[in-house]
């Protein structure tokens, strides 16, 4: 049998529905019968830092092509009997995939015959199909996927921003590879990948939208193929505390510089508290968010614009760092002035009326984002893979404490541990 | 007089003014909006593309951004925005104001009466000193829309589809920038802007929008009082200028540092607003390179594998179309003779009825899927502000399933290249 458990927020009026199904599947079903649109995610626990891995106890490790998750993603879609693309056609869903450091993911979202559009998706996330002609031919498409992140220059001064925190972790690496390590990729090296992560256990389905859960689980109940929980041991060498290099510079076609500016945290096996995050989300609001006199003295002082200043909680297995981003045409200088107001916020912490502003605005975006479904499976999806929930995040937002968030700063924004990197244009300025 | 159709309400302020409202429950927050519709033109643009940003720093009561940003967080992170988009030939300005709904408020606030009278006196009531918008708020921004523009420049797909944008319309007042052209933009200056502000509250077009879950009836009483006050007298008219075909192909090639070279192609279809055809050119669109189904994404992506992206994009306003992708520079040729010959397929009608009816379920798939977001549900209704009626989404749907292949086909029939802009990589740069 499938028990299901239902979770409520008090705070919102939602809920939703958890399932262990008895395939190892973790389901969530976030029914809102108003809605015209419903959106499914079925992810699995498997993304670009998953590159050295132990199929058994003690067995040899296995290194396997940076990339391959993101191979895989693209490759699953072809089954024997024609590709999910064209499947979908007849039922009108938009579908999509996408593959990030932790996690892939498998998603659409639709208007009408949404149990024959989840019934794909759960069928050809299934149903690995890949021969040397069909793997062969998404060298192509890949590469161009590659050569056109290879001009992006946020992208690209993320990943220098990565390779200058981490030593060893393979979030420094791009998450497509290069057009060199997917050359490496065949197709018995998809199916193992696959074999070791594609398993139920390691998997969520999360629906949103105008559902029947019912109808949902006996769906699931027909497609999902029972799956013993498989061994897998990821194998990370070990991360020192301390950083690669405080600086990293890259030219290229661009006409205003980029900045990102890192700061590195120490990590253990296990993931950042949901308690921890809401710290986390309610330091930075008020540290630098549009209202904060950190963001006005840069903007005063021409460092930063608000189109692109912005700032994240960049944490998955093994890596946690807080981000600042931007244009800048100085991107020193607004280094130095964050630091500064870290600084100070170490010494003298927020005043009352600081916090409570802070912890309102986080609280009404998160409030806000319930209204999308994509926003929730995307969001219960990720959640999930980090043991963490959502209505929990939002309750610890709206209590959250002075001293639960300053907490945060003793690991935190610690200056020693920080990297800059910039992307300036290929000529100066005319 | 009010008018409804399917949850949509409808009314005029005053001449030149309308106000549009959805008032639903399932949404747990509010958005506001009011968009300024005035003749996109190069001398203007500029001044025109700088008022909304201005007029969302500050208002009299809040007449520093510091002061107005900490006031929007205590209102659970509201937020006010500026955008300034084209709509065919005319230069959308707008501002808006979304927060959440009133009873998920903490301490039982009212959001959304506060995002009311906030709204209104950003637009109508700046902070002005001596007549003239403040001194260091308009350095400010000046500096910022310089670098806005300078952003597209970073943004490479971006910055292709715009060139081509430019060089196809190069006659008409589509060619010029949302934002008017960096130059522009160093031209400004201060005191021209408040003749420009008083232009576009007393004559531009306006749209008022205000959906999700809250009652629009104080909100429109506020915009009512507002436009009253200023007694307005006439609105410009905006039109759009519509070329039906291309006379001749103008070829347009620049390089740059790149990795990835792009191509973009300008078409003419001959379909433009209000005409009949254009639910056959949307149809058309999407089978040509709207969808992962499409001709495009399968032959010159999936089959020939050079290409991450290849797709198309109508404007129904303009009448044009562009196919865009993103290729090696020794594949630009290959792929612009497969993107035509795809055309020329649909021309002689050699697409199935499945891959039809697979265009018109993912058309109306994304048409339906827009009530579920205020977003969505704005970008529609301002998209639908020149058609006379306005329909819902749900409307458009019906009409793009009842598109039949022959029409697809006369659709194909007319539409004519005109632009050819490539961008490619200096030979051995970043290889």
């Amino acid at each position: 049998m499938n028990p299901i458990r239902e979770i409520r927020s008090e705070r919102t009026g939602d809920s939703y529905y958890e399932v262990r199904h008895a395939s190892g599947l973790k389901i969530l079903i976030y029914p809102k019968p108003k809605n015209s649109s419903s959106y499914a995610v079925f992810g699995t626990k498997y993304g670009s830092i998953d590159n050295s891995f132990r199929t058994s106890p003690g067995g040899a490790p296995q290194r396997v092509p940076n990339g391959i998750a993101h191979y895989l993603e693209h490759k699953l879609f072809e089954s024997a009997d024609g590709d999910a693309f064209a499947r979908y056609a007849k039922t009108g869903a938009s579908a999509n995939a996408y593959t990030s450091f932790d996690m892939t993911c498998f998603l659409f979202s639709c208007t009408a015959n949404v149990y024959e559009s989840l019934e794909i998706l759960l069928d050809f996330v299934q149903s690995p199909y890949f021969t040397e002609q069909t793997v062969r031919k998404e060298q192509g498409i890949i590469g161009q996927e590659i050569r056109m992140y290879d001009d992006d220059p946020q992208w690209r001064v993320l990943f220098n921003l990565l390779s200058a925190l981490y030593h060893s972790h393979p979030v420094r690496i791009d998450i497509a590879g290069t057009v060199d390590s997917i050359a490496k990729i065949t197709p018995e090296l998809l199916y193992r990948c696959y074999r070791t992560f594609y398993n139920l256990n390691n998997m969520v389905l999360c629906v949103a939208g105008n559902v029947e859960p019912e109808r949902v689980l006996s769906l699931c109940d027909k497609m999902l193929k029972p799956s013993e929980p498989s061994y897998v041991e990821r194998i990370f060498e070990p991360e020192p505390e301390h950083i690669v290099q405080a600086r990293v510079e890259q030219k290229l076609a661009v006409a205003v510089p980029l900045f990102e500016l890192g700061f590195k945290e120490p990590c253990g096996a296990g993931r950042a508290t949901t308690k921890q995050i809401a710290g986390t989300d309610i330091l930075l609001e008020a540290l630098a968010s549009d209202a904060s006199p950190l963001f006005r003295r840069l903007l005063d002082a021409g460092l930063i614009n608000e189109a692109s200043f912005g700032y994240e909680y960049f944490e998955g297995p093994g890596y946690a760092s807080v981000i600042f981003s931007g244009e800048s045409k100085d991107p020193e200088a607004a280094e130095d002035e964050i630091k500064k107001e870290i600084a100070a916020v170490r010494a003298q912490g927020f005043d009352p009326a600081t916090f409570e502003r802070a912890k309102r605005a986080v609280y009404g975006r998160n409030v806000a984002a319930l209204d999308n479904v994509g926003s929730i499976a995307n969001s219960m999806v990720s959640l999930e893979f980090a043991g963490r929930e959502l209505f929990t995040y939002i309750d610890e937002v709206a209590q959250a404490e002075p001293e639960d968030v300053l907490k945060r700063l003793e690991v935190q924004l610690r200056p020693e541990y920080s990297a800059l990197s910039v992307v300036r244009p290929l000529r100066p300025a005319p | 007089m009010k008018t409804r159709m399917t949850g949509i309400e409808q009314r005029s302020v005053c001449d030149g003014v309308n106000f549009r409202s959805i008032r639903d429950s399932r949404f747990k927050t509010v958005r506001m909006s009011i968009h300024f519709l005035l003749p996109l033109e190069r001398q203007t643009a500029s001044s025109h593309a700088i008022l909304p940003f201005l007029l969302t720093r500050a208002s009299r009561k809040y007449p520093d951004l510091t002061k107005l940003n900490r006031h929007l967080a205590e209102l659970y992170g509201a937020q006010l925005d500026a955008d300034v988009q084209k709509l065919g030939d005319v230069q959308v300005l707008s501002v808006s104001a979304s927060g959440i709904a009133d009873r998920y408020s903490l301490r039982g606030e009212s959001v959304s009466a506060e995002l009311s009278h906030l709204l209104c006196s950003i637009v109508f009531d700046p902070p002005f000193e001596n007549g003239m918008f403040p001194r260091e708020g308009f350095k400010q921004e000046k500096r910022q829309m310089a670098e806005q523009i300078d952003s597209e420049y970073n943004d490479k797909r971006a910055y292709a589809m715009r060139r081509c944008e430019e060089v196809l319309c190069e006659k008409e007042p589509y060619g010029v920038g949302r934002l008017g052209s960096r130059e522009d933009v160093r031209r400004l200056e201060r005191e021209p802007l408040t003749a420009a502000w008083n232009r576009l509250i007393h004559h531009a077009r306006a749209e008022i929008m205000v959906l999700g879950d809250c009652d629009p009836e104080p909100v429109y009483a506020d915009f009512f009082a507002a436009f009253h006050n200023l007694g307005r007298t006439e609105t410009e008219p905006c039109r759009t200028q519509v070329v039906r075909s291309a006379e001749r192909v103008r070829e347009v090639t620049e390089t740059m540092d790149v990795a990835q070279s792009k191509l973009v192609l300008g078409f003419r279809t001959g379909c433009a607003e209000p005409e009949d055809t254009v639910a056959a050119c949307k149809l058309f669109s999407a089978l040509y390179g709207g969808t992962p189904n499409s001709k495009l994404f399968l032959n010159v992506r999936e089959k020939l594998s050079l290409c991450y992206y290849c797709s198309s994009l109508y404007h129904p306003l303009k009448g044009i179309l562009f196919v865009q992708s993103g290729v090696e520079r020794k594949n630009i040729d290959r792929a612009k003779e497969e993107i035509l010959a795809q055309l020329e397929e649909i021309r002689k009608g050699n697409f199935t009825a499945a891959e039809l009816d697979a265009a018109k379920l993912s058309l109306c798939n994304s048409y339906r899927t827009l009530s579920d977001s205020l977003d969505g549900l704005e970008a529609w209704y301002l998209s639908q502000t020149f058609s006379s009626p306005i329909r819902p989404p749900e409307e458009e749907a019906a009409l793009v399933g009842a598109v039949r292949d022959e029409e697809v086909r006369a659709v194909a029939d007319g539409v004519t290249l005109d632009t050819v802009y490539k961008l490619v990589g200096k030979v051995g740069a970043a290889e």
